[in-house]
């Protein structure tokens, strides 16, 4: 090392907003610098596209998935599936991998002392992270419904496509209810990445904070399975991910939305608030780059998530039943009407305008009683329209219905009575047939 | 002006007082050094003044401004480290101080960054990451991190630790440079003779507490004996002619030689009757300095009693350590 022989470099002093700002640009800087980070934007930009060129290549569809069936008929299909998707596991891997490790990395690297003793505060420090981790959450969140929307349309096309109440849909409302459904979605992800910060302050411990929203996001889906009750589903961060889905019926509904929108906002404030308040107390005695992650932390995680999700497990009764037989049955009724208009109509027989088949849904659940989600039965007594008869011939449809605790259900039928997956329409074209796999979403509220 | 000013500071940690009722005052322009054996406080002390820990009782003023509350006050003209330098392991030397003047303003050119980094020797190696990084060269950058900022006042927590000699002795003529220029600089180090090249004050803890605070004159002046290392041309003549004089304690030293403790003037009036009596000095070396006598005396197990200024030379001759230790 050289003597020095020159004054050392000035700089000016910061006010306290600049040291917010400053910081904020900092941890935007330390956060896109790293490979985690860079390979994240790269699976959300790419992923859609492979996800995309598969399903082109093949016959197959992801049927089990909301709009799966409809992959091949248009383009906005695929980005909401990649939604739904996301929901379940993407959005808690963006939100753990960008936040999760955010504060216990500066215990891992031992930097704490290094940021915290420049011309910054402690509350900048960690406002500027948090106002990185949300942009990077919101920009690949973005990136990601992007990337499927292009994708979707690259590949397959923007067609129109039938709603949740089997009805048509043109493709520019299509279009405006998927790119709400991506914005809506923001909240739940924000939401998460509030709650990879708590586990990442409180436990500093990178592991735990990578993968804590992804252990939540699997306990949600467990959780979901089971109980009858609204009110601990709809308490959970996963479950505002079907906030979107009463927006794509013929007559939406918003109570879910709403409900877990605000849900979501105390998530966030009460992770952040814990967070806040455990950074501001904490005393930064630990030497260099500390220890490494010991078990104990770990374990003791995992000890008190074991006792939270039992209990939640038997508080899922609570509250009132959202899935009833009353409302499976009138919400496939309708759609089944819809469906099934929209398929004379692809073979040429096209029914007059207002026209209503007469169906009489009757909806049991399969070895217990008729409340809950599950897998259902469900028979419809309908007329079908014959060419050129009147009144139509009555017949009786069966279909195997799933419905999930947030209302959504997929029902599909045999294919020796309804038909296979695609069928040729009035020119002989391969088209969706729209009656094999029929998907519905009905208020819980 | 005064650039540090703790009163009654006080860290507990559970049954612990790490810091006891420290009152600690640091004048602009004053290198001051942090003496103490391990434990002492030394770091939890730094630690407090970097509000990087909340104290118990006490209040820090840095540069008349007061560290109120843990956390709201940014460290605006304080620069320097607390233990080892960390730095970002993924980003280059550059981007680790790119990112750390970008949390001070955000105002360092692409040259300043760069003569920051020449300053220290690590302009070669800017863009190499700094998981690479040997310990001194951490400890280097870290040096530049603290000057980037323009500091009106250094806390250096054991600055020249994994330096090597020529790094030691810049990093002292930094020091002084600063001083120069009217930079407070509190000094921690285990390296008393580093200590005694640049310091003009000294505060010594032992078990959390102040037991010495002083200017280098005054440590002079209290300073038990200091001790030599003497080699005559007849060592057997001088250890006769030096015992019973007065102010003079010596032996033979195992290690050859004589072992001397003596205050100058006694020193001085010893050498004049070697040549008088025609026994050549051929080395009068200090083993023991002032300062290292002093902390001895102060942190030594007695407490505070006198240390023999012989045992310690012997120690010196024999290698053993004669550092204050490094705080755990």
């Amino acid at each position: 090392m050289s003597a020095v022989a020159s004054p050392p470099v000035a700089l000016p002093q910061t006010g306290a907003s600049d040291g917010f700002r400053h910081a904020y640009r900092t941890e935007l800087q330390k956060l896109t610098a790293q490979l985690t980070t860079r390979l994240l934007a790269v699976v959300t930009v790419l992923g859609p596209f492979a996800f995309a060129a598969v399903l082109k290549v093949q016959s197959g569809t992801p049927s089990d998935a909301l709009f799966g069936a409809w992959v091949h008929a248009s383009g906005f299909a695929i980005s909401l599936v990649i939604l739904g998707f996301a929901g379940s596991w993407g959005f808690p891997i963006i939100a753990g991998v960008l936040a999760g490790d955010l504060f216990s990395s500066e215990d891992r690297h031992g930097t704490w002392k290094t940021i915290l003793t420049r011309s910054c505060t402690r509350e900048d420090i960690f406002s500027g992270k948090l106002l990185a981790v949300g942009t990077l959450a919101i920009a690949l969140s973005a990136l990601l419904a992007i990337a499927t929307l292009v994708a979707g349309i690259a590949l397959v096309g923007a067609q129109s496509m039938v709603n949740l109440s089997g009805a048509p849909t043109s493709a520019g409302r299509i279009f405006a209810v998927t790119v709400v459904s991506w914005v809506y979605c923001l909240l739940p992800v924000l939401a998460y990445t509030s709650l990879a910060i708590l586990f990442s302050v409180a436990t500093r411990n990178g592991i735990l904070g990578v993968l804590g929203p992804l252990m939540v996001a699997l306990a949600t889906q467990l959780l979901d399975l089971i109980g009858k009750g609204v009110i601990v589903h709809l308490l959970l961060i996963g479950s505002a991910f079907d906030g979107w889905h009463g927006l794509f019926v013929t007559h939406p509904f918003f109570g879910p939305l709403l409900i877990s929108a605000g849900v979501c906002v105390v998530w966030i404030a009460a992770c952040l608030t814990a967070s806040w308040r455990i950074l501001r107390r904490r005393d930064f005695l630990t030497t260099s780059a500390g220890p490494r992650p010991g078990w104990t932390a770990p374990i003791r995680v995992v000890a008190i998530a074991v006792a939270v999700f039992a209990v939640l497990a038997l508080a899922c009764n609570l509250g009132p039943n959202g899935v009833t037989g009353y409302r499976v049955s009138a919400s496939l009724g309708p759609t089944f009407n819809n469906v099934t208009l929209l398929q004379q109509a692809l073979i040429g027989r096209h029914a007059p305008a207002g026209a209503r088949l007469d169906v009489l849904p009757n909806c049991n659940k399969r070895g217990s009683a008729d409340v809950g989600p599950g897998d259902w039965n469900c028979n419809l007594y309908v007329y079908l329209p014959q060419p050129k008869s009147i009144p139509f011939q009555q017949t009786s449809v069966e279909y195997e219905v799933s419905v999930q605790y947030n209302g959504c259900w997929k029902a599909s039928a045999p294919p020796a009575f309804l038909g296979g997956p695609t069928m040729a329409n009035a020119r002989g074209a391969s088209v969706t047939n729209p009656l094999f796999i029929v998907y519905g979403c009905f208020n819980i509220l | 002006m005064e650039a540090v000013r703790t009163s009654g500071l006080v860290k507990r940690f559970d049954a612990t007082v790490a810091v006891d009722t420290v009152d600690l005052v640091v004048p602009t322009g004053q290198v001051r050094g942090l003496l103490g054996p391990n434990g002492a406080g030394k770091t939890t002390l730094l630690r407090m003044l970097f509000g990087l820990i909340r104290p118990d009782a006490g209040r820090v003023e840095l540069l008349g401004r007061e560290l109120a509350a843990l956390g709201t006050t940014a460290l605006h003209s304080v620069g320097g480290f607390v233990e080892e330098p960390c730095f970002y392991p993924y980003l280059s030397a550059r981007a680790n101080l790119r990112l750390l003047a970008r949390l001070d303003g955000d105002t360092a050119t692409a040259a300043e960054l760069d003569e920051a980094l020449e300053q220290v020797d690590l302009l070669s190696r800017a863009d190499d990451r700094v998981s690479g990084f040997s310990t001194g060269m951490r400890q280097r950058l870290g040096i530049a991190a603290a000057l980037l900022r323009a500091p009106r006042l250094l806390l250096l927590d054991e600055p020249t630790s994994g330096l090597d000699p020529a790094g030691t002795r810049a990093v002292a003529t930094l020091v002084q440079r600063l001083a120069a220029d009217g930079v407070a600089i509190l000094l921690s180090s285990h390296q008393i003779g580093e200590l005694e090249r640049v310091c003009g004050a000294y505060t010594v803890l032992r078990h959390g507490r102040v037991v010495w605070d002083g200017t280098a004159t005054d440590l002079e002046r209290e300073a038990p004996t200091s001790a030599y290392q003497l080699i005559t041309s007849d060592d057997d003549r001088a250890l006769e002619l030096a015992t019973g004089r007065p102010g003079v304690h010596v032996r033979r030293s195992t290690r050859g030689g004589l072992a001397v403790a003596a205050p100058q003037d006694s020193l001085d009036r010893l050498v004049i009757a070697l040549g008088d009596a025609r026994i050549a000095v051929r080395r009068l070396e200090l083993l023991v300095s002032p300062l290292e006598s002093m902390f001895f005396a102060l942190t030594g197990d007695g407490g505070g009693d006198q240390l023999e200024p012989l045992a310690l030379a012997e120690q010196v001759l024999a290698g053993a350590p004669m550092t204050a230790g490094a705080e755990a």
